[in-house]
């Protein structure tokens, strides 16, 4: 076991833990956008940064194992400024606000950046590709996609189906089922695990 | 704002833990996974997250249905005349012919509750043991196999073992078809690292990801277990420490598994020798190993022996009663489990004592004060044929659509028209519901309250997220306002109450609440203190020694085979989309996914047969004929054909005979010999019945 200190309070965690897991145990909330507990930490969105007494820079606390005797800041200044820009440049990407009920939608209040907020760097949108909508249970708005990978990662973590994949690159980066084929025509066995993780509803269940 | 309940999927045997949210009017808006449901760990399949459209569907029985004239139309009528009605004729029956003539079948689709009033009711209301539930046509011989060898029915271990276990095999079994959510975690494991065997006619999904894929002919699965027993044998790979300790029957086995040779066994099965000693290695050399098995071995002629062996090759090895060693059969439908455990059998009370044990009948009718029954009843198959000859006059059917599902169709409905009276308690009118008296609507999973028990023992809470439909009403409130008004009042208002009685009387489930059961369950046995059971026989079998019986059972031929004029195995199973006859995935937007059923057909036998993909050929049997579309594909091997039986247009058990297991007369449905030809005509509306 080791024992962190995280924003003051002491907790005893396992020797394996991560220090998102130990700040939960704490009851200190971390914002996340990429994690799922369904699934590996990724650490790729760097909404989950923390300060750790010692280190150079802030660290994704998904990913980073604790170690015995770890003081850790959640509210570190430097890494919450990061973290700040990162939703902020996420919703500019995007053509309009995410729905209220998404998880972006809390994650970006927590920081301020509540119904209204324009974002500080407005520029592209990926506005303009094309929905799916031939599926009885699952729809796809691509245009709201955020590329955090939640649903690739469900479909091949915790369904195994691997029906998703990313393509293209840097900005046009986006998700497709099978070849582009859609959720109806590719492997996809229509389980619903990408919606259901999905933060923006980029990927939603048709009621 | 919307209100959420917490229940357990109605779908399959897995017990997906479900989060229903309902709005204000009361309408299912979403259904999620739970993240904490010990089976389904925040995952579930497109049956269980999508397919509740059902419950709101415009043919949905909102009013008991009372038919005047036999093959008439029925009529709507209250349920004070249609409980009038099956007073009456009930009553008269059991007085002109004796209890006897009566039988009950209770659901695999129901919950614990509702199965075991149903057996109270035809116990004590009506005083016969003529009650059993549609577990007799599919995992009844794993139940009295594991019972034998192993001294309880039901799985050794959790579906917690596959992500335990170094190696498994899964034999008839599909489950990424079946057990959408156990495949799913089965895939997982075998990407972790855990070796895999597949054994199954078809090369099912879960193949591609294994590290061994054996195909047998239909029929040899007990060959090819011997000749895994063989190899074990001969190469060291038993644990004889753990055999000498704790199992019986050695010797004979090993006379028996001396002449199962790989080659032997590679000329009964069709299996190659290398590839069957690979996968006794497989099993035999893993640390920790679990076997997994379906309807692909039960659903014949010998399913039950074949269960004995799956058994003998665990004892053999000693992997059993550790955490990743563990037998598992993949329960078909959602409480196949539970309505078995319930007691809803024609030999057993609950926890499968037998009626003919006297101490254990006069526990019972000191509870329900009336004299019991000490004989056995009818299984399901013997309801048919006693009906049939005339014995039979009534019978009370309840989320069972046996005109659809069970085998020998034609069988099937000549029995109800032999019946005198049937009652039919269904959400749906069926094809059996055509024959009925009188139809009650009842209640689906998501309307009612109780308990399920999954495939790993595990009892659920089912919690009512909307309420049943007009008039229709949950399952328990029918059956005991119907046994009150036949005279035996059970004094149970609630399924919590029906689940305290049950737990009284039964000492496998003696400290079952629905308080302890609570978010996760609790796998039985079950003490008194709350203390639950995810890992059975650590230290000792539950048989009579307290050893494991190893089961000297020889390989027999299949009760159907390949002929010059059926040339051609049909093996019939499931699909992810739909779920048994169909219908409640028909009724949803799963039918929008898949909506016609297909004949699957190696191309070899399609080039043979002349057709080609998408073309619709006539399938015959001995014992009905049936008109499909075909799909060419080699997941099949040559010499067997595919198909389900969720649609009611393609009646596939029209084509299967009586042929049935020796010892639980669980139908063969596993192998049927047909001949396939092309049609030119578009398809039947409706299949003809065999010609006699």
């Amino acid at each position: 076991m080791a024992n962190v200190t995280i924003d003051g309070i002491e907790v005893e965690v396992a020797d394996d833990a991560t220090v998102l897991e130990a700040a939960r145990a704490a009851g200190c909330d971390v914002p996340t956008l990429c994690f799922d507990d369904r699934q590996d930490p990724f650490g790729a969105c760097r909404v989950c940064l923390v300060g750790i007494e010692g280190a150079r820079a802030p660290l994704p606390s998904c990913t980073t194992i604790v170690r015995d005797g770890m003081v850790v800041d959640t509210r570190d200044e430097r890494a919450r400024r990061i973290a700040s820009n990162v939703v902020d440049l996420v919703l500019s990407e995007l053509p309009h606000a995410p729905d209220p009920d998404t998880e972006l939608a809390r994650v970006a209040a927590g920081f301020g950046f509540g119904a209204g907020h324009s974002p500080r760097w407005p520029g592209a949108t990926h506005v303009g590709l094309e929905a799916e909508r031939n599926h009885p249970y699952l729809a796809f708005d691509h245009d709201m996609c955020i590329s955090c990978g939640r649903c690739v990662r469900a479909c091949d973590e915790v369904q195994g189906t691997f029906a998703l994949a990313t393509v293209g690159r840097g900005f046009t980066a986006n998700v497709v089922a099978g070849l582009d084929q859609g959720f109806r025509d590719s492997v996809c066995v229509s389980c619903g695990a990408c919606a259901d993780t999905c933060p923006t509803h980029a990927i939603w269940e048709v009621a | 704002m919307s209100n959420t309940v917490t229940t357990t999927c109605g779908y399959c045997g897995v017990g997906c833990r479900l989060d229903v949210h309902v709005d204000d009017d009361g309408r299912i808006e979403r259904i999620a996974p739970t993240m904490d449901g010990p089976s389904n760990k925040g995952h579930t399949c497109l049956k269980g997250r999508f397919a509740h459209r059902f419950a709101r569907h415009r043919q949905r029985l909102t009013t008991p249905l009372i038919r005047d004239v036999r093959g008439g139309e029925p009529r709507p009528a209250t349920w004070e005349e249609a409980f009038d009605r099956i007073v009456s004729e009930l009553g008269r029956i059991k007085a002109e012919h004796g209890p006897d003539a009566l039988a009950g079948l209770a659901s695999s689709r129901a919950t614990n509750e509702d199965c075991y009033v149903m057996s109270r009711f035809m116990r004590a209301a009506i005083g016969t043991n003529n009650i059993d539930n549609c577990s007799r046509v599919c995992h009844s011989p794993t139940s009295y196999a594991m019972r034998k060898s192993l001294g309880h029915s039901g799985a050794s271990g959790s579906f917690d073992d596959f992500e335990l276990a170094d190696a498994l095999i899964v034999i008839g079994s599909n489950p990424t078809e079946a057990h959408p959510v156990a495949g799913a975690r089965i895939k997982q494991a075998v990407i972790a690292g855990m070796k895999l065997v597949t054994i199954d006619p078809r090369r099912i999904e879960l193949a591609d990801y294994g590290d061994l894929h054996l195909g047998p002919r239909p029929g040899t699965n007990s060959a090819v277990l011997l000749g895994l027993a063989h190899v074990l044998h001969r190469d060291g790979l038993m644990d004889e420490e753990f055999m000498a300790a704790r199992t019986d029957g050695w010797e004979e086995l090993r006379d028996l598994i001396d002449e199962w040779t790989p080659e032997e066994t590679e000329r009964v099965t069709g299996v190659p020798a290398a590839d069957l000693v690979r996968a006794a290695h497989i099993y035999g050399e893993a640390r920790n190993a679990s076997i997994a098995w379906g309807l692909g071995v039960t659903e014949h002629k010998y399913g039950s022996e074949a269960v004995r062996l799956i058994c003998n090759l665990a004892l053999m090895t000693g992997h059993i009663g550790r955490p990743g060693n563990a037998l598992l059969p993949m329960r078909g439908q959602n409480n196949v489990q539970g309505s078995s455990d319930m007691g809803a059998l024609p030999d057993t009370y609950p926890m499968y004592r037998s009626v003919e044990d006297e101490s254990v009948a006069r526990l019972f009718e000191e509870r329900y004060g009336v004299a019991l029954s000490r004989h056995k009843g009818y299984t399901i198959p013997q309801m048919f044929d006693a009906a049939v000859a005339g014995d039979l006059k009534a019978m009370y059917i309840f989320g069972e659509d046996v005109a659809q599902t069970d085998p020998n169709t034609a069988h099937v409905i000549h029995a109800l028209e032999s019946l005198e009276f049937l009652v039919c308690q269904d959400i749906f009118e069926t094809e059996t519901t055509r024959y009925a008296d009188v139809i009650l609507p009842a209640s689906a999973f998501l309307e009612k309250d109780g308990t399920f028990i999954n495939a790993e023992r595990r009892i659920q809470l089912v919690e009512a997220a909307i309420e049943p439909p007009g008039e229709a009403r949950t399952d328990f409130a029918i059956i005991t306002e119907l046994s009150r008004r036949m005279g035996h009042d059970m004094g149970l208002e609630t399924p919590e109450e029906a689940m305290l009685e049950i737990a009284a009387l039964t000492p496998d489930l003696a400290g079952v609440t629905y308080e302890r059961l609570g978010r996760r369950g609790l796998q039985w046995p079950v003490a008194a203190d709350g203390t639950d059971s995810p890992i059975m026989y650590e230290t000792e079998f539950l048989t009579e020694d307290g050893r494991g019986q190893l089961a000297a059972l020889p390989y027999k031929p299949p009760g159907s085979e390949a002929s010059d004029e059926f040339p051609l195995v049909l093996v019939t199973g499931r699909r992810l989309q739909h779920y048994n006859a169909g219908t409640m995935t028909r009724r949803t937007g799963n039918l929008e996914l898949v909506d016609h059923e297909v004949l699957e057909m190696h191309p070899d036998d399609a080039a043979r047969a002349w057709v080609s993909d998408g073309d619709v050929v006539s399938v015959r049997s001995a014992y009905g004929r049936i008109e499909v579309a075909v799909h060419v594909t080699d997941r099949i091997e040559p010499g067997h054909v595919f198909t389900a039986f969720h649609f009611p247009e393609v009646r596939t058990n029209l084509l299967v005979g009586p042929s049935m297991d020796v010892n639980t007369s669980c139908p063969e449905y596993k192998v049927v010999a047909v001949d396939v030809r092309p049609v030119s005509e578009a398809p039947a509306e409706r299949p003809a019945l065999a010609l006699a």
